[in-house]
């Protein structure tokens, strides 16, 4: 029998560890957030360690960062689940205690257990949740099809007409920074699209100037998106980047408990 | 003067709604076939594709939902018709929970019944939807089947002769993400950094502003920019291949180049109101500072 050192040591870190944390909690209350903390050490410093060391434990194929990675992919499932879980307490108790807007929560729980139900046990027959074996869709898929779909995309569709009416009322040069960007935008906004040649498709001699000027207007357009815009998401992303980096050192420290729950967050 | 103003900054907000509505049907319904010129890159993206060879993988994410569909879906088509008209094989799958692998079985299904030669699971493979985005990419880095055991049809994918082949995204010439929100981004901070596989994004044209700082910094090597993207690699796409360009020019369907009518359109409406609403706030400040100095 092969002993996979990397094996044993997530079962000990990730299945032994929290055991014991659990029972430490219960006998010791004061001990409560020890357990978390360490699995959340080990769990954060396993993945930048595999990617120093290569060793076939840690970074194999079968190592720990690679069973850690399909480990998450599991738990984004659970996750998933406590999304539902929350969604039928929520709905439930505004429908019984008959809060504001109690009747959508119906709608919301019953395309819940309709939608879920009937996926649920299109996988669980055997069926399959999309397409039954003879190639014909399932009530799912006709569900998925005839409201999920048009729905979503008419919510969107919605936006057009209250970014027009946003655009007549608040888009105001109030101010140089206002300016600036009433400025960027419509010209970016022009620059997109062929609208110069829009405009002059009545006027057919001014047609060749119009295709000229809106090459022109392309490439002040890309020059904005590119170099203005583009240095200035650069610097966002870093921003974020190194917010998301200090962030996970105190979370792998034991600095930052929040995630925890016991409200011993700083 | 005032009063007419005055009139205008109050103007009901349905006659506005009433304009828009027109300003995208009427192109939608009259189509104007405005020209469309290409950006750098959409050419990009499409000469990389182009340079491919016959037998190479393409990964294609639908990681976006049915709101951005009519920007989204035709670069997802159009790519796939690229693909399939050089015989490069297509690996598709979707990580975006709301509606991605619905999206991602229309445009499959409609594009491959326009290539009939195509055979299931040699051609092409649709792997499905798989819910942890990030933690996905990671493990298709390692290993696809740790990330998709089966496809969407629930066959193991070590049955599936191409997937013999395509093992992790280190056999994935190139990933193109058709992204709505963030997922796009991860396929570049997670994927790429990983397995060094070039990534190709296709945003909404919202989404698009952000991508711009990968694609100078080298991590992109194309971007499709929203409808306009699309539509530029329609024409790409028309003019390289003659079969795409009369589908292109035939098709009854909508297609990118059809939606820049609309949004032509709609641009200058917005413009229109845009200079409209701004003059009648200048006049309308010039007009109250005039009453103050008297």
């Amino acid at each position: 029998m092969n002993f996979e050192f990397g094996r044993v040591a997530l079962v000990v870190l990730f299945a032994l560890l929290p055991i014991v944390g659990i029972a430490l909690g219960f006998f010791v209350p004061a001990l409560r957030a020890r357990g978390p903390l360490v699995v959340g050490f080990f769990a954060g410093i396993i993945p930048i360690l595999s990617l120093y060391i290569p060793k076939r434990f840690l970074s194999g194929e079968t190592g720990m960062r690679p069973r850690l990675d399909q480990w998450l992919i599991i738990v984004y499932g659970f996750a998933l689940l406590l999304g539902v879980v929350n969604v039928i307490q929520n709905g439930t108790r505004k429908v019984a205690r008959r809060e504001k807007g109690w009747p959508f929560s119906v709608v919301l729980l019953t395309g819940l257990f309709v939608t879920g139900g009937l996926g649920i046990w299109g996988a669980v027959s055997g069926q399959g949740i999309t397409t039954l074996p003879d190639g014909s869709g399932t009530p799912f898929k006709w569900i998925a099809d005839y409201f999920f779909l048009p729905l979503q995309a008419t919510i969107f569709a919605l936006l057009a007409f209250f970014m027009a009416s946003a655009a007549f009322r608040a888009f105001r040069a109030r101010n140089t920074e206002a300016t600036i960007l009433l400025v960027a935008g419509i010209l970016v906004m022009a620059g997109r699209v062929p609208l110069l040649e829009f405009l002059a498709a009545p006027f057919p001699p001014i047609q060749p100037a119009a295709a000229a000027a809106s090459q022109g207007l392309g490439k002040l357009t890309e020059w904005i998106m590119q170099t203005p815009n583009g240095a200035a998401q650069a610097g966002i992303i870093i921003g974020a980047a190194l917010g998301a980096a200090s962030m996970a050192i105190r979370v792998i420290l034991g600095i930052e408990k929040g995630y925890l729950g016991l409200g011993g967050g700083e | 003067m005032a009063g007419f103003v005055e009139k205008l900054l109050n103007i009901d907000r349905r006659w506005l709604f009433l304009l828009v509505f027109a300003g995208v049907a009427v192109p939608i319904i009259m189509p104007m076939g405005l020209p469309v010129t290409t950006t750098g890159s959409t050419r990009s993206a499409f000469e990389f594709i182009d340079g491919l060879k016959p037998g190479d993988a393409v990964l294609i994410s639908f990681d976006y939902g049915p709101s951005s569909a009519p920007e989204n879906d035709p670069m997802a088509e159009g790519i796939m018709r690229q693909c399939f008209t050089k015989r490069i094989r297509v690996v598709i799958c979707a990580l975006y929970p709301l509606g991605g692998l619905q999206l991602a079985n229309n445009s499959l299904a409609k594009v491959t019944a326009e290539f009939p030669h195509l055979k299931y699971g040699e051609d092409y493979v649709n792997l499905g939807f798989k819910d942890g985005a990030q933690a996905v990419m990671k493990r298709m880095g390692d290993d696809i089947v740790g990330a998709f055991p089966v496809d969407v049809r629930g066959t193991p994918l070590a049955q599936i002769p191409m997937m013999k082949e395509v093992r992790s995204l280190h056999q994935i010439s190139v990933v193109v993400t058709i992204a709505t929100g963030i997922i796009g981004e991860w396929w570049i901070t997670q994927a790429h950094p990983q397995s060094g596989t070039p990534i190709i994004v296709g945003p909404t044209a919202v989404g698009a502003p952000k991508y711009y700082a990968y694609l100078n910094a080298g991590q992109l090597v194309g971007m499709l920019s929203g409808m306009k993207g699309a539509a530029e690699y329609e024409k790409l796409l028309a003019a390289r291949y003659p079969d795409l360009g009369r589908f292109y020019r035939t098709t009854r369907a909508f297609t990118a180049t059809k939606g820049m009518d609309a949004q032509t359109v709609i641009h200058f409406v917005i413009i229109l109101f845009i200079l409209i609403g701004n003059a009648a706030y200048m006049s309308h400040r010039a007009a109250l500072r005039k009453a103050a100095a008297r």
